[in-house]
């Protein structure tokens, strides 16, 4: 399992451009920043179409490839090519959107990790396409505003559950599996270290509110995470070889109606649908409370 | 040593990918291009062929990570038919836009059946890969060699494909030569990258790489520079075609056209593929009987030998065009792009143009002869209608 990490023990060498493109207050630009220090300078980062090339490591190698669909396959390519050449010592890495990764890229992915490709996808998630201009996607939380789907008589937003693709990756048997937030940057930077000492395919799925999709203050994105977190939104778990370790464990967790209330996506709720976003956090957490420290399988 | 082995045409192609000692292949099923997949899986098993073997879940996948290993600096090598080919489509263009060198066997069947044509190359046209045609399994093997050299060329640096017809070659058995490894060995060096995705790559090679991935000042600067590869492609495919002459002793015409039997003749028909295994016999016959009509092979489709048209053009006085395709719409495709190069001559020779061989349809050799005195007639000044035939 992992260990947190201080940001003053990881190095001061920065990767990411501070002129890089994304909107001030991108909660993906910070895991951009966070993954490429923890790595240091023996890594080489695939990017797929998404919000990623805007706040892309242009100090460290890194291929742009518009293939939305296909990160797994050409981080694939990559690991097994620098096999080739005698270069495994340099990780792949993938820093790619909750689409590229929970839905068109979702198979590929999958196939991956079933090969236990020795690649590091790390998905900052957003929870829309946001490069797009925030439409919907498979990793949105339910009742969310999203522009395809928006509110009207006909409509409360996007109905679907999460798919929850962590725990889908871990049933897969990846040897290393961790949910992380930009809010809590040691417990990201630990698991990211842990990840780098391990071969195969490791995944870390980073919650990284998007102030202009999910409609809040830019100075708020941290404040926004850790709320997710603290009320069970966005519960911090790893899962290595199988055992379900949960890293933020609080006594009691806070109530969601205050996270949701800082987001414009989720102006137009009402206390029934609070509460019943409510009942559906608090049934998971119960079993990842139940799973913790044991088997998930 | 070199040795000769009754195969049919898919094996063929797994030992040009052998002898080429790719390092990655990527492979997933589809008729009729299975087995060349299933042939390197038992190389690889035996240990006879050392490579990193994926079998994707896709022929997107299959693409992507071809390209990806490539872009880390090994020799990439995939393999697919019809509408395996047609889901490549968005990665492939990123292989070219990269400037990947990965070779692919495309093994033809129609985009609208079992049976093969070449719409499902001809659906590929415009994604920057250089594309070879073949017309037996011995140019499947030799093709298939000088594919690596051809692209890997740093003049070139362009994906390419080597194709073959399905069915008609995938699973029929003919004598092929196996050219000795070592000799294969000093015709193609082991693939270095002078571009490999690396931390520590020096400046330069960084600033190429950027330019060809599009970060840069000129966006349309890609586009360009690829098409002036596919113009270089022309001379570098005639060089490796020679020089695979002097290693193995075989050669196809001059690597972008083959003219059989074109000296003093009035007309050529023009064919692609296994048809023109058959159009040779057709021209046996006819040449015979004393009818002025040769046969020129069209083996590179891209980059299009224009220049080569516009020569053979100049000397005779009528061409049909045999396409195993069509553009909906529009037509033949060789048959326009070959009208379209004879364009600048002072005297057109008349062109004529034969869908033939569309999803399988049999092509005779009684179909070619028929072709070749419609040829012949408008070579002699006769109006001769339709202008485009269904044979
Ligand atoms: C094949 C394909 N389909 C659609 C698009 C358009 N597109 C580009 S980025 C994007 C959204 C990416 O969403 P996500 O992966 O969640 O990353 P984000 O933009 O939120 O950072 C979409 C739909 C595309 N580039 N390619
Ligand atoms: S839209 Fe959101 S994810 Fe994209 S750059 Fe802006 S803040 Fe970041």
């Amino acid at each position: 399992m992992s260990r947190p990490i201080p940001l003053h023990e990881i190095g001061e060498k920065e990767y990411i451009d501070p002129a890089n493109q994304a909107c001030q207050g991108c909660g993906g630009a910070i895991v951009s920043r966070l993954v490429s220090k923890a790595l240091g300078d023996c890594f080489v980062r695939a990017e797929v179409a998404c919000c990623g090339p805007a706040f892309m490591n242009i100090r460290a190698p890194s291929i742009y490839v518009e293939v939305f669909e296909g990160a797994g396959a050409l981080m694939t390519g990559i690991s097994r090519g620098l096999k080739r050449i005698g270069r495994e010592d340099v990780v792949v890495l993938g820093i790619i959107g909750d689409g590229g990764t929970v839905d068109i890229g979702y198979q590929g992915l999958s196939a991956a990790a079933e090969r236990n490709e020795n690649i590091l996808w790390v998905c900052y998630d957003n929870e829309a396409y946001m490069n797009t201009g925030g439409q919907k996607s498979g990793a949105t939380t339910p009742y969310a505003a999203t522009t395809t789907t928006p509110i009207g008589e006909y409509s409360r937003g996007k109905l679907e559950r999460r798919k929850n693709v962590p725990l889908l990756m871990a049933m897969q048997g990846a040897p290393y599996v961790a949910t992380a937030s930009v809010a809590y940057p040691e417990d990201l930077l630990g698991k990211l270290v842990h990840a780098k000492g391990i071969k195969g395919f490791r995944y870390i799925h980073v919650s990284s509110p998007c102030p202009t999709g999910w409609g809040y203050d830019p100075k708020d994105t941290i404040k926004v995470a850790r709320g997710m977190v603290q009320s069970g939104l966005w519960p911090l778990y790893e899962v290595s070889n199988g055992i379900l370790k949960l890293n933020y464990k609080p006594k009691e967790l806070k109530p969601v109606r205050e996270v949701l209330k800082m987001q414009g996506r989720f102006r137009h709720l009402t206390d029934e649908e609070v509460d019943r976003i409510q009942g559906e956090v608090d049934a998971f957490w119960s079993r990842l409370v139940e799973k913790d420290g044991g088997n998930i399988f | 040593m070199r040795r000769w082995e009754v195969m049919v045409g898919n094996k063929a192609i797994a030992y040009a990918a052998k002898l080429a000692r790719v390092q990655f292949i990527s492979a997933y099923p589809i008729t009729p291009q299975t087995s060349v997949v299933e042939y390197l899986a038992e190389m690889v098993a035996s240990g006879e062929l050392d490579a990193e073997f994926v079998n994707v879940e896709g022929e997107l996948t299959a693409q992507t990570a071809a390209l990806g290993a490539s872009a880390a600096g090994a020799r990439a090598f995939t393999a697919t038919s019809g509408p395996g080919l047609l889901y490549m489509h968005h990665p492939m263009h990123m292989t070219s836009g990269g400037r990947f060198p990965v070779v692919m066997a495309v093994i033809h069947r129609s985009v609208k059946g079992m049976q093969p044509d070449h719409s499902d190359m001809m659906a590929q046209r415009d994604t920057g890969w250089i594309m070879l045609e073949c017309e037996n399994s011995q140019e499947l093997l030799d093709t298939g060699i000088m594919a690596f050299k051809i692209a890997e060329d740093e003049r070139v640096r362009l994906p390419t494909i080597f194709a073959g017809d399905g069915y008609i070659l995938s699973y029929t058995a003919e004598p092929v030569e196996i050219p000795a490894q070592e000799d294969v060995d000093a015709f193609l060096p082991p693939y270095r990258s002078k571009y490999p995705l690396l931390p520590g790559l020096a400046d330069e090679a960084r600033r190429v790489q950027m330019e060809q991935w599009g970060i840069g000042q000129d966006p349309q600067l890609r586009w360009r520079r690829q098409q002036e590869a596919m113009e270089a492609a022309k001379m570098v495919i005639r060089e490796v075609n020679e020089e695979f002459y002097k290693w193995f002793g075989r050669r196809y015409g001059n690597g972008l056209v083959e003219e059989y039997r074109c000296e003093d003749v009035e007309a050529f028909i023009v064919a692609m593929g296994t048809i023109a295994s058959t159009a040779r016999t057709a021209i046996d016959r006819l040449q015979a009987r004393g009818k002025k009509i040769g046969l020129v092979k069209l083996k590179s489709f891209r980059p299009f030998p224009s220049e080569e048209f516009k020569r053979l053009g100049a000397m005779v006085k009528a061409i049909g065009v045999i396409d195993r395709n069509i553009s909906l719409g529009s037509g033949g495709i060789t048959f326009q792009e070959i009208r379209s190069s004879l364009y600048d001559l002072d005297e057109r020779p008349r062109v004529l143009g034969f869908h033939a061989g569309l999803c399988g349809k049999e092509v005779r050799v009684g179909d070619i002869e028929m072709i070749c005195e419609k040829t012949l007639r408008a070579a002699e000044g006769e109006e001769v209608t339709p202008l485009v035939d269904w044979v």
